[in-house]
């Protein structure tokens, strides 16, 4: 059922900037796993996906200091939220194996604008991307110009980085658009907005931060 | 007849005479080939460096019969040319106490290579017969295999600005060897200081010649028998490993062994989560449709 009233959930330009971060982040995804499985290391051969790989990661991370000034709230809030963990979390992942496999709502305590989950996926996004950035500059720029081993570590570390954002992304992509209780999550990537009813019950504590 | 390095010293003015040598050197001629094996899968290079004077007849003939870009002047032991995708044999050299002293260093074959296990594309693999291959057109230029090779082999040719990169490196001469022939720096060795043939009569032959310095000299030593699974470049060392530019004890860095376990935990993770989403996706979806029912 369609309520007419809808409640802006993103900005225009955080949902553009989402999904030109997710290409970004895609073409360094698929050109890096190129890399990191070797029965998938065929269509690397010539050099082509390290040069996809080099322009993608300088729109992502260019993308994301550009928005910075484009939105600097919730550029900042993002970075709160990273780090905001605190007891009230503690609720959510006691609450959370149940709710995700279907028990009752009213058992999930009220969250914020993002809930712990997510602020979960936001922390491994810039953890890793800092992770990502730092060793793949030595990779890219300082190779010979730093130790052997140094170089070594910074792949192996790049590799840790990519399994635990890879899983990550599974978990974004299924919460994000596939499971049964996230009807509208989806839609709001898409166009910023949310139900009333959707935002009581997903984010109850947002929601009511909005009518006062 | 065998040269010495002294009788290549005393008698050679240098850079012409190493010209000379080789014009007349006709490449394939020469006997002791691989026609001689059943299993080339056995054959490998003994290195006597006691016996090298330092001709470069190695050099140039790697070159020559690589189709490498050929060079008008023999290099100068004082410099000697680095290891590059267009050279992929040089000398390690050192004067002490006013005696030149000589080392032929080229990709040494590990049966357990460094280069083969961090290479992304496979243009870094074991070929049928055991030895290193490179194919340039799998390479993806990704240098890995120059920053785990223990002896520094693997070179690339880096175009910072438009990021193409070139790698090549030694053969083992795998084409030769297949018409028969031995590889072309043992063939173009004029001291037999390189000799090619079957590993484990080398093996037995480098041991008798190191017991042999031995006894004028207690610091000779041999070198990759057992290194890195077995190299099939082993040398008979008139000094430590180290002292010879070699490493002592080469391993395959602890970090690109981890690589491979890392993929599978990759792999394993990235598959056991796309299950657990979709027992997930079954069962929430009953209970919430069953929640709505009621």
């Amino acid at each position: 059922m369609m309520e007419a009233r809808t409640i802006e959930r993103f900005k225009r330009r955080t949902v553009w900037f989402h999904w030109i971060h997710t290409i970004a982040f895609l073409a360094l995804l698929v050109t890096g796993a190129i890399l990191f499985f070797p029965s998938c290391g065929g269509p690397a051969a010539g050099g082509a996906t390290r040069i996809i790989h080099r322009v993608a990661v300088v729109i992502f991370v260019g993308g994301a200091l550009a928005y910075i000034p484009l939105n600097p709230k919730m550029a900042l809030q993002f970075v709160k939220d990273c780090f905001s963990f605190n007891k009230g979390d503690l609720g959510w992942m006691m609450a959370a194996p149940d709710y995700y496999f279907g028990g009752p709502e009213d058992k999930m305590p009220p969250q914020g604008h993002v809930n712990t989950g997510q602020k979960m996926w936001q922390l491994v996004i810039l953890g890793t991307g800092v992770i990502f950035v730092a060793t793949g500059a030595i990779m890219w720029f300082a190779k010979g110009s730093v130790s052997e081993s140094v170089f070594q570590w910074s792949l192996v570390i790049h590799g840790l980085a990519f399994v635990l954002v890879l899983i990550m992304l599974f978990v974004h992509i299924y919460l994000g658009a596939i499971h049964p209780r996230m009807t509208e999550s989806f839609k709001s990537i898409l166009t910023g907005k949310i139900s009333p009813t959707y935002a009581k019950h997903h984010y109850g504590k947002w929601y009511d931060s909005l009518q006062k | 007849m065998e040269l010495t390095r002294r009788d290549f010293v005393k008698g050679s003015a240098g850079a012409a005479a190493g010209i000379a040598l080789l014009k007349p050197l006709e490449l394939g001629k020469k006997g002791n080939g691989a026609q001689q094996f059943d299993n080339l899968s056995e054959v490998a290079m003994l290195i006597d460096v006691s016996k090298c004077i330092g001709c470069w007849m190695c050099y140039l003939a790697c070159k020559r019969a690589n189709g490498l870009p050929e060079v008008e002047q023999l290099p100068d032991p004082d410099n000697p040319p680095e290891l590059a995708p267009a050279t992929w044999t040089t000398l390690f050299t050192k004067k002490e106490s006013g005696e030149w002293h000589f080392r032929k260093h080229a990709c040494m074959h590990c049966t357990d290579a460094a280069c083969v296990k961090v290479c992304p594309t496979g243009a870094l693999h074991y070929n049928e017969l055991g030895f290193v291959q490179f194919d340039r057109d799998n390479c993806s230029g990704c240098g890995y295999c120059t920053q785990v090779c223990p002896f520094e082999v693997p070179q690339l040719q880096e175009n910072k600005v438009s990021g193409d990169c070139q790698m090549d490196k030694c053969t083992f001469c795998i084409d030769r060897l297949k018409k028969g022939m031995q590889t072309a720096c043992a063939e173009a060795c004029p001291t037999g200081s390189i000799k090619f043939g079957k590993r484990s009569e080398l093996l037995e032959e480098g041991q008798q010649r190191v017991a042999e310095l031995q006894k004028t000299n207690p610091k000779a030593c041999f070198y990759g028998g057992s290194e890195l699974g077995g190299l099939h470049v082993m040398y008979v060392l008139e000094d430590s490993p180290e002292a010879e530019g070699l490493p002592t004890d080469p391993k395959v860095p602890a970090a690109a062994a981890v690589h491979d376990v890392i993929q599978w935990v990759g792999a394993g993770a990235a598959v056991a989560a796309v299950a657990g989403f979709g027992l997930n996706y079954l069962v929430a979806r009953t209970r919430i449709a069953r929640e709505g029912k009621e």
